[in-house]
């Protein structure tokens, strides 16, 4: 019921605050905000909706709560109503007809006393009727007086003997035929018994004789006047012991008004017994009185009248009594509502002028019985039910509730109804007391409960409530996180999605400034600058890449490719690429990659290769000098060998890994081998060694963390942002390994990790590993680096290759000398030793191993190229180059110069640095092919070194092209690591060209006459040809004389002119030109009359389409060479153009020069355009 | 030493060489006729300039120490001065050699004194840079760089 109402108070309140919110938002934003803040409204909404969700949620909390507690309250009252209805009515009911039978026995004592009364007093008077009977028939007939007067004594002795018997009797009369009248009284007052007769005189047994005849006339005529009308009667009244009956007083006459009431004959008119109440002047209650009337033997005349008076005054004792006990009250009424007896002391009677006469009930001065008089005769009024019977349990009288009942006594002549009253209260009090109090504490202890009731339940609800309410939250709270989680990964989706968007503008940034580096014209400081954008540019691009793998880690975009690709390969490029960065650092880089690791793998070749840019990338920033090792090893998973030389350290954990591993991956390794049976998958382990700063223990865990830094002063010593290592450990978790950092001795930190990676079995073992023992191959590494040579040295004896270490010239020098020297420079304190066998060293190792291919493997960086000081150092080895070999270790940044020294030399063998096993194989293997080829041919052998240069180029190249490659390969794929991989671009680029460019010097060098005289060639084929319309040749073909005296001019016109294809002549001198000019003309003039002319481009005797006049000139100036020249024109109708030079830029000199003859102008310096323009405006002209 | 960095200093040199106005845009256009044909071309004109500079030097010099002066004679040696400094684009001495014609034609003796010190001056700063600028060029040639300038 409260509910609906609930639900729509909560629909207006929500709706208010809706429109609210609403207008807030409106007024914070206008415009746009369906655009903006849709996702925010969105939102909002949604929260919204999650707080309509919580209120709902919390009403019909509050709803239930309410609901509960109505139900108990229902119960509550009901149990209470129940129980007292119960405990009441049961009670009542039970009483109530106890009450009633209390009511009718009350009063049904009286009754039966008033019956007794009644019977008694009936009797008396049957007897004395019997008696009277006996007596006169004794007598009958009485003829005398004294017969008379002797029945009469006899009648008052029978009548005081039956009076004296009852004491209850107040009078009894006797009313004879003839009038006389006979009565005994008793006054119960004054207690005094008295005898009362009328006069004999007036009285005659005859006139009793016609009233005989006719009993019912003459009764008639008895009447009352008998009795009334005969007042002239003396009544006398004779008081007598109570006892005895003497009598002793003297007969007194009495007025007529102290008569008692004496029966007549009037009162038994039909001759049976009457009754009557009557009422007493001596009595103060009513009297009852019957009357009987006496037959004579024949029964046919009434003789005479008995009558018997009985106070009623003993009902009214007994009633009183009764009353006493019972309290209440009792009276009986007649029919027409007198009172008879009342269980008061109050009179019955009226005394009225007249004599006391009987009172109404209701007008009894008892307050209780008239209340209930009238209250009788209110509700019924006259119209009492048949029988009179009245019974009502809850009359009010007065202030108080009463039982009232009737009971109808039908006597004939007599018929009477009795009244009890009694208060409620008497019987009925202490139940509805009791009842009252058990209702009151039944409300009271309902009311208690109730209150408990609800006071648990709020309870018990509030607890309720309060637990959804925070369910609420908590599911609100889960909401806002997924959102926030899908929001986020709608970040990282849109990050992978922008990459490309993002990385290709930054490609051509980065490749525009490279163009733009490659560039000669720029000055240091543009140079530096660019140079510093493209730093940043490679740091911001490498920043974005971070992030955009990080999200698309995230974001679940990462998919491994899965194809084959050679590890060592992608390894090797990577280390090439490192160590270019590292030289400059002094920290070796060094490659140890163990023989039996698989050469071709499956995978993601870009995303190994970024773990491994990372580690390394990530340990050259931390490593200011020393090294970094990156080792590798293979596990095969089925069958575990474990490396002799990682045993040791390595066994334990990897028990614990396999079995770690085989429940993590076993799964896919299944399907992996289902998939490819042919496969078989490898753990391949690899550890980065670097000798940095070092990791802090407590840090091993957190520094693969996205933007967690092992020391927060990182970020400023070497920027970065803490994504390289997360993304490391992303990409190996991704391909089933794992890593971590490893406790090393020594400073610096080891990084362990193992890849799953599939290995194709059917890939044909490569046999590179050729014995190089059986060559009998020695060598000597000459290299700096410490740990990578022992690292290699350990290598080559592996394979059972000879090794002798230097670290430095001095090293190398002696080493040399004791190998072939050994007698001579068998000093001391050599501080060459041999580090394997000392009995080797016994020998005569010289030509032990000169009879062996001895290859020096020798560091560029041992000799001293600051100065010059390399090249004496060169021709020392030169010595030795007969019976070694030399294999040489370039830096990126080997000069040119030395590197053509080197092949002048004909030290044919150079790497790259850093040397790795498959450089040392590569240079192993040239140098025993070399050797074969020697020993097997001599001859061809030479021919070989011939051509050798083509060989060494190659050679060199390769290095080259494997960087290359794998840098196009990165670039292409991911520019992970570009700022490493730019300089490393760089430096290759430069390297590329130079080398280019040497070719090409080599070829322009061997062939530049050739190339001259094609170039002539060329040039004659496009002067006959028409010409050609570019500007760098739009002077081809013509001929110029140029007259300058001035040498520096002269040379730069020649040469200005000749590279717009104009051939030239030049000369000192005015004179010489006109000289040269008439020269021509001699030899044309005879040829032109056989050739036509006009023609050009005769060989010998070339004509000038233009000549070019210097105005001031010693010998003859410009000015007079022109006139000359125009003199000898003169009738040839040959106009030869003349432009003049001139360095006088003033007017005149114009003027000058047109007058002398001249066709243009052209001041000094000479303007190259204007200069073209003019001389083909000026030839064009001339031209046929 | 590093080829580019050669390089990048005699770039930076000639930008000065330029701004200081040693040299002008005729210059750069005798570099621009400098190729393959003419790998040196540049230098040799530039000789050129030089000997025939110090030879009008002299004269000029001879020419002004006599008595009477002949100034036409100067006149014409300095105008061939100006002639071929501002073919090589020596910008510095043409201007100067303006100013010496100039004071040539008012036959100020002393001026022109004076103007051939200031050309004198002005030529040797002029020989002694462009000496440095093709050292480099040598250098650059020498460590390996491309021999165009």
């Amino acid at each position: 019921m409260g509910t609906p109402l609930l639900w729509r108070a909560f629909g207006s309140v929500s709706g208010l605050t809706r429109p609210r919110r609403n207008r807030a938002a409106g007024a914070a934003s206008p415009h746009d905000r369906d655009r903006i803040f849709s996702a925010d409204v969105k939102q909002e909404d949604q929260f919204q909706y999650a707080k309509t969700h919580c209120l709902s949620s919390y009403y019909s909390v509050f709803v239930a709560r309410l609901a509960i507690m109505v139900m108990l309250a229902i119960l509550i009252g009901l149990l209470t109503i129940l129980t007292w209805h119960f405990t009441r009515s049961y009670t009542t009911k039970s009483l109530n007809g106890l009450a009633y039978g209390l009511r009718y026995e009350l009063l049904q004592r009286p009754i039966l006393r008033m019956w007794n009364i009644l019977n008694s007093t009936v009797e008396i008077t049957t007897a004395q009727v019997k008696l009277s009977e006996y007596v006169i028939r004794k007598y009958n007939k009485p003829t005398s007086q004294a017969e008379q007067i002797e029945l009469y004594e006899m009648m008052k002795e029978v009548t005081w003997a039956l009076f004296a018997s009852r004491k209850a009797l107040n009078a009894i009369t006797i009313n004879y035929r003839n009038g006389f009248v006979q009565a005994f009284h008793r006054d119960h007052r004054s207690n005094n018994t008295y005898y009362i007769y009328s006069d004999l005189s007036n009285y005659s047994i005859t006139s009793s004789g016609p009233s005989s005849s006719e009993p019912l006339s003459s009764l008639r005529g008895w009447n009352d006047q008998s009795i009334h009308g005969n007042l002239s009667a003396i009544w006398y009244r004779e008081p007598l012991d109570p006892t005895t009956g003497e009598k002793i007083g003297k007969a007194r006459p009495i007025l007529p008004d102290d008569l008692i009431n004496i029966a007549g004959i009037s009162q038994v008119p039909d001759g049976t017994a009457t009754w009557h109440v009557a009422v007493s002047k001596y009595s103060d209650s009513p009297l009852l009185s019957a009357a009987l009337p006496v037959w004579d033997p024949s029964r046919e005349n009434i003789v005479a009248v008995v009558g018997v008076t009985t106070a009623l005054y003993s009902v009214g004792q007994l009633m009183r009594e009764l009353v006493e006990f019972h309290s209440g009250h009792i009276y009986l009424t007649s029919q027409q509502g007198y009172l008879l007896a009342t269980s008061s002391n109050t009179p019955l009677l009226n005394n009225t002028p007249k004599g006391p006469k009987l009172m109404m009930a209701n007008e009894s001065q008892d307050p209780v019985i008239r209340a209930g008089a009238e209250w009788l005769k209110r509700t019924y009024g006259d119209n009492y039910p048949p029988s009179h019977e009245v019974h009502v349990e809850n009359a009010r009288l007065g202030d108080q509730h009463y039982y009232i009942d009737s009971f109808f006594l039908n006597l004939k002549r007599l018929p009477m109804v009795g009244v009890i009253i009694i208060p409620r209260k008497y019987v009925l009090g202490k139940v509805e007391e009791r009842a009252f109090k058990t209702l009151i504490i039944l409300i009271c202890a309902s009311l208690c409960i109730l209150l408990i009731g609800c006071l648990c339940i709020l309870i018990l609800t509030n607890g309720v409530s309060k637990e959804m309410k925070l369910r609420a939250e908590l599911i609100s709270h889960l909401d806002a996180r997924r959102r926030a989680e899908a929001s986020s990964n709608y970040k990282s989706q849109f990050l992978a999605n922008m990459s490309h968007e993002l990385r290709t503008p930054m490609a051509a940034v980065i490749g525009l400034l490279d163009i733009l580096l490659c560039d000669d014209c720029l000055t240091n400081e543009q140079y530096s600058t660019i140079t510093q954008i493209r730093k940043c540019s490679t740091a911001l691009l490498r920043l974005l890449n971070n992030i955009l793998d990080i999200s698309k880690v995230e974001s679940g975009k990462l998919v491994l490719e899965e194809a084959e690709f050679d590890l060592g390969r992608e390894l090797e490029g990577l280390i090439d690429m490192f160590s270019v960065q590292c030289i400059n650092h002094d920290v070796e880089t060094i490659l140890d990659l163990s023989d039996d690791m698989p050469r071709l793998v499956k995978g993601d070749s870009a995303r190994v290769v970024q773990i491994f840019a990372n580690l390394i990338s990530n340990s050259i920033k931390f490593t200011t000098s020393g090294h970094i090792v990156v080792r590798g090893w293979c596990e095969n998973l089925n069958s575990i060998n474990e490396d002799t030389k990682f045993s040791l350290e390595h066994k334990k954990p990897l028990c614990a890994l396999k079995a770690k591993l085989l429940k993590q991956h076993g799964k896919t390794i299944i399907k992996r081998a289902l998939n490819l049976k042919k496969d078989s998958t490898a753990i391949l382990w690899f550890e980065v060694d670097d000798t940095g700063c070092g990791i802090d223990p407590s840090k091993w865990e957190s520094v693969f963390e996205s933007f967690e830094q092992a020391d927060p002063s990182t970020t400023r010593l070497h920027g970065g942002t803490g994504l390289g290592l997360c993304i490391v450990r992303t990409l190996v978790n991704k391909m089933g390994g794992e890593i971590k950092v490893v406790k090393k001795n020594g400073p610096g930190t080891l990084m362990k990790l193992y890849l799953l990676l599939n290995t194709p079995t059917d890939t044909p073992e490569l046999l590179h590993q050729e014995n190089f023992a059986q060559h009998g191959i020695s060598v000597v590494l000459a290299l700096h680096g410490g740990m990578g040579r022992s690292m290699m040295s350990r290598w080559l004896a592996k394979k059972g290759v000879f090794t002798i270490e230097a670290s430095d010239w001095n090293g190398l020098t002696q080493t040399l000398q004791e190998l072939f020297h050994p007698r001579r420079s068998g000093s001391p304190n050599s501080s060459f030793r041999l580090p394997y066998s000392i009995v080797e060293a016994e020998m005569n190792l010289g030509d032990r191993i000169v009879a062996q291919n001895l290859v020096i493997v020798i560091d560029i960086a041992l000799l001293d190229l600051s100065t010059e000081i390399w090249k004496e150092q060169l021709r020392f080895l030169d010595r030795y180059s007969r019976r070694v070999k030399f294999a040489w270790l370039l830096n990126h940044d080997t000069s040119n110069a030395v590197k053509v020294e080197l092949r002048r030399k004909q030290h044919m063998v150079m790497v790259n640095k850093p040397l790795y096993k498959a450089k040392m194989i590569h240079i192993l293997d040239t140098i025993v092919k070399e050797t074969t080829m020697s020993s097997s041919d001599e001859r061809i052998s030479r021919s070989v070194r011939e051509g050798e240069p083509h060989e060494c180029l190659e050679m060199e190249n390769i290095p080259f092209e494997c960087v290359i490659s794998s840098d196009e390969s990165d670039t292409t794929e991911a520019a992970n690591n570009a700022e490493a991989r730019g300089d490393l671009q760089v430096e290759v680029s430069d390297q590329a060209c130079y080398g280019k460019h040497i070719e090409r010097y080599d070829v322009f060098n061997g062939s530049e006459g050739k190339f001259d005289e094609g170039r002539c060639e060329e040039q004659g084929n496009s002067g006959s040809g028409n010409p050609a319309p570019n500007r760098g040749k739009s002077l081809e073909g013509l001929r110029i004389l140029l007259a300058e005296d001035t040498p520096v001019l002269q040379r730069v016109a020649t040469i200005m002119l000749e590279k717009l294809g104009a051939k030239v002549v030049a000369v000192g001198d005015g004179l010489q030109a006109v000289n040269s000019l008439n020269c021509t003309k001699s030899a044309d003039s005879k040829e032109m009359n056989r050739v036509m002319p006009g023609l050009v481009g005769t060989e010998r005797s070339p004509t000038y389409d233009l000549i070019l006049m210097d105005c001031q000139m010693p010998k003859m100036d410009g000015y007079e060479a022109t006139k000359e020249i125009r003199k000898s024109e003169a009738g040839t109708g040959l106009h030869i153009p003349i432009v003049a030079l001139t360095a006088h830029a003033m007017s005149s000199d114009e003027a000058k020069c047109l007058e002398v003859g001249m066709d243009a102008y052209l001041t000094k310096p000479i303007d190259y355009k204007l200069m073209v323009s003019t001389i083909l405006s000026l030839t064009k002209r001339t031209d046929p | 030493m590093d080829a580019v960095h050669l390089k990048r200093q005699l770039i930076t040199f000639t930008e000065q060489l330029f701004r200081e106005g040693f040299l002008d845009e005729q210059f750069n256009q005798l570099q621009q006729l400098q190729d393959e044909n003419n790998p040196n071309f540049v230098v040799e004109v530039v000789s050129l300039f030089f000997q025939d500079t110090e030879r009008l030097l002299d004269e000029l010099s001879k020419a002004l120490d006599q008595a009477n002066l002949d100034f036409k004679k100067v006149d014409g040696h300095v105008h061939q001065l100006k002639g071929s400094s501002s073919s090589i684009g020596a910008q510095r001495v043409q201007r100067t050699c303006i100013i010496f014609r100039n004071y040539c034609n008012e036959k100020n003796v002393q001026a022109c004194l004076k103007c051939l010190q200031v050309v004198k001056h002005e030529f040797a700063l002029l020989k002694s840079k462009m000496e440095t600028l093709f050292n480099l060029e040598q250098q650059i040639l020498a460590a390996g760089g491309p021999p165009s300038i």
